[in-house]
């Protein structure tokens, strides 16, 4: 019992959303596992991006979103008033749909991060960290030699692999992930996966995604959303192969959504 | 009477747009045709045809009537001397308000003007009329042919546009032409480097002086009544002092809008301090000279400070107020034009609020918001009203922010106040004045708008 409960890194009991007068999600229970990826799908809308800028208290930004319910990190709340949202996002880096790197170089695109929490102070733990995370981002190679141009002016997949960086610079321990490869073509597509693959070592990775195949190859435990709702939350292997609810069931076939 | 014409053909115009309308119209129900074009098209097509030949025969027929006459004229009487005179004489006495010595050649080109004009107008009317029918029934052949009115009245439509932008391009040029003339003459009298380097200014010395008739002597005396020195000295610093006040109480207000202020804040606080933009500039002039200069001459001299009444403090001061909608509601577009991506990239690191708006938000915005406070500088240099009221007339050259200073455009308006000999140097000052002027609000305009235009291409 003692050694199920340490597996689990976040946990959300009764979580409800409203944006305004709309709810947008309704009672999620949903438990993410450590160390391993964890995919949401479903159809556009139906809550999967909101449920992860939870995770994160993202939705702070925004004025009219309300959340209650729990959520809980290795056992802490974190909807809780005394909690820190600059430790909490330390702790928990995010990537988005759309590549985002600053219009600055990409040294300081990764060194911004740890500047802001004080890590790396001197120039050469700066470098040491600019170029571990740019490593485990699989970035090193291609930038290595010019770290002093701006992050804009990579490819699309590049620029989402600096901002995987980026995130992993303040060394989380959680990585949200929201549709990171809807802008990217199959080749950049396929090396994030990769690159995926190799942080789940180290890392609790969450997954938004849109495609089914993503999910089947990146993930060990899916969750389904629809219209706010979780139907079905299982491993990855029996939802797509042996769902036990039928709307799952259609959507992973594209019978609908 | 040309105005009564104008009026006729527009109406003929107008009437012709409804009468081709309808047979257009006409055309689809009654023979079933399916026409190239909707009814309305052959409407402005007949209404285009109907009045654009006319107008432009009218327009250039009363350019070129005058002269034609006074021409055919004059050609009659090659033995009279000082023909304009002569002409203008005939002119008035045709008009009955003539005075002086009449002679014979007068009566006599008095009445060959008004034969003159009779058949100039009665030309006219029948030139204007066959032009009317003869296009009319031109274009109303061409409906019933069916043809692609549409492209004729694009076409007819993008001409007008052309011409509407050529009307402004030529003003402007004209306007800068003129100036430059005046300058030209300015500077041939007095050289370009006492102008520029000259650190005195007095123009009041050259005030009744034909330029031309200049002897080196007196040149040697006017040498330092135009040292524009001190008119730029007051301008920059007047400036200055204005965008000391306005940059950081406009920028930072604009942050506030665009990053803290809830959305209702902002619906209301936006306009009101746009409302300070459109206050005229001599309310905030004498608001300046009869408020603010007094109550600092009297905090002054509480504290044992001499401070002028129109001070330099007041003028920049009330300008900067005027300004800071300029920079906060330019810096605020800005700064929301930065894309929330960038934001939720920063908070997603765990950035609080100021840390992502000081390392991220402006560092992506500072081409834009340089650029609004570079048009905001153009204005502050171009202001007139403001200073002219508060910031006085006497061209010190001073760094005393106290003491009354005074700018390029107060002295424009100095000189040309009132009674003015156009070829005194003290005159074609103003034009010199005026150009330098201009191409310094050119110059930071120019600037303002390319850094305005690199900063728009890296977010599109």
């Amino acid at each position: 019992m003692e050694l199920n409960n340490s597996k689990i890194k976040i946990k959300s009991k009764n979580l409800n959303v409203y944006y305004g007068n709309k709810q947008a999600l309704h009672n999620i229970n949903l438990e993410i596992n450590n160390k391993e990826v964890t995919a949401l799908i479903g159809p556009s809308g139906c809550g999967k991006s909101t449920f992860i800028r939870c995770i994160n208290r993202m939705n702070d930004t925004i004025d009219i979103c309300k959340v209650d319910g729990s959520i809980e990190i290795d056992g802490k709340e974190v909807n809780d008033k005394n909690v820190d949202v600059v430790t909490l996002r330390e702790k928990i880096g995010m990537v988005f749909q759309k590549p985002n790197p600053f219009p600055k170089s990409i040294y300081d695109n990764i060194a911004y991060g740890p500047t802001i929490h004080g890590i790396g102070e001197k120039k050469d733990e700066m470098d040491k960290i600019v170029e571990t995370s740019l490593k485990k981002a699989a970035l090193w190679d291609e930038v290595k030699d010019r770290l002093n141009e701006p992050g804009t002016g990579l490819s699309g997949g590049q620029q989402q692999r600096l901002c995987i960086a980026r995130a992993l610079s303040v060394n989380p321990e959680v990585i949200l992930m929201d549709e990171p490869c809807s802008a990217l073509d199959p080749i950049a597509t396929a090396k994030i996966e990769e690159l995926i693959d190799d942080l789940k070592k180290s890392y609790t990775i969450v997954i938004v995604t849109h495609s089914m195949a993503q999910a089947v190859r990146v993930s060990q435990k899916t969750g389904f959303f629809h219209l706010g709702k979780i139907i079905e939350v299982d491993t990855t292997e029996k939802i797509f192969k042996n769902p036990a609810n039928k709307m799952t069931q259609d959507y992973i076939t594209g019978r609908f959504g | 009477m040309n105005l009564l014409i104008f009026a006729l053909i527009i109406l003929f115009g107008l009437s012709s747009y409804y009468f081709g309308r309808s047979e257009a119209r006409k055309l689809i129900t009654t023979n079933k045709i399916k026409l190239n074009a909707l009814p309305s098209y052959y409407g402005y097509y007949l209404g285009i045809w109907c009045g654009l030949p006319a107008l432009i025969i009218l327009s250039l027929w009363s350019l070129f009537e005058p002269t034609i006459i006074k021409i055919l004229i004059l050609s009659n009487f090659s033995n009279v001397e000082s023909k304009d005179l002569f002409y203008e004489q005939t002119l008035s006495f045709f008009n009955g308000n003539f005075t002086g010595e009449l002679t014979n050649n007068i009566k006599i080109a008095s009445e060959r003007y008004s034969s003159l004009n009779a058949i100039a107008y009665n030309s006219k009317i029948a030139l204007l009329a066959s032009a009317v029918i003869f296009s009319t029934s031109y274009a109303y052949k061409k409906i019933k042919s069916n043809n692609r009115a549409r492209d004729d009245v694009e076409l007819i439509l993008k001409g007008l546009l052309f011409v509407s932008s050529l009307v402004a391009i030529f003003t402007t040029i004209g306007i800068i032409v003129s100036l430059l003339f005046e300058s030209i003459k300015f500077f041939s009298t007095i050289n370009l480097f006492d102008f520029i380097f000259g650190t005195s200014w007095s123009p009041q010395r050259a005030f009744v002086r034909d330029a031309s008739t200049i002897t080196p002597e007196e040149y040697l005396e006017l040498k330092d009544a135009f040292g524009s020195v001190p008119l730029f000295a007051g301008t920059a610093f007047i400036a200055l002092i204005a965008m000391c006040v306005a940059v950081p109480i406009g920028l930072f207000s604009g942050i506030y809008l665009a990053e803290y202020a809830s959305t209702k804040v902002r619906k209301y606080s936006k306009p009101i301090i746009e409302i300070l933009a459109g206050i005229p500039t001599v309310v905030y002039g004498f608001f300046a000279a009869l408020t603010v200069g007094p109550f600092f001459r009297t905090v002054g001299e509480s504290l044992g400070l001499t401070v002028s009444s129109e001070s330099a403090l007041a003028a920049g001061l009330i300008m900067g107020v005027m300004i800071i909608p300029y920079i906060s509601s330019l810096s605020d577009d800005v700064i929301n034009s930065v894309p929330q991506s960038l934001r939720d990239g920063s908070y997603a690191v765990g950035a609080t609020k100021s840390e992502t708006i000081k390392k991220v938000i402006i560092p992506a915005a500072l081409p834009g918001i340089i650029g609004s406070i570079l048009l905001a500088v153009s204005r502050a240099i171009g202001e007139t009203m403001i200073v002219v009221m508060a910031a006085g007339l006497a061209a010190n050259l001073t760094i005393n922010p106290l003491e009354s200073t005074t700018t390029i455009t107060t002295q424009i308006v100095m000189i040309l106040v009132g009674d003015q000999e156009f070829d005194s140097p003290k005159t074609q000052a103003a034009f010199a004045l005026g150009l330098t002027l201009f191409i310094a609000t050119l110059f930071l305009n120019y600037i303002a708008l390319r850094v305005v235009k690199k900063y728009r291409e890296k977010y599109d």
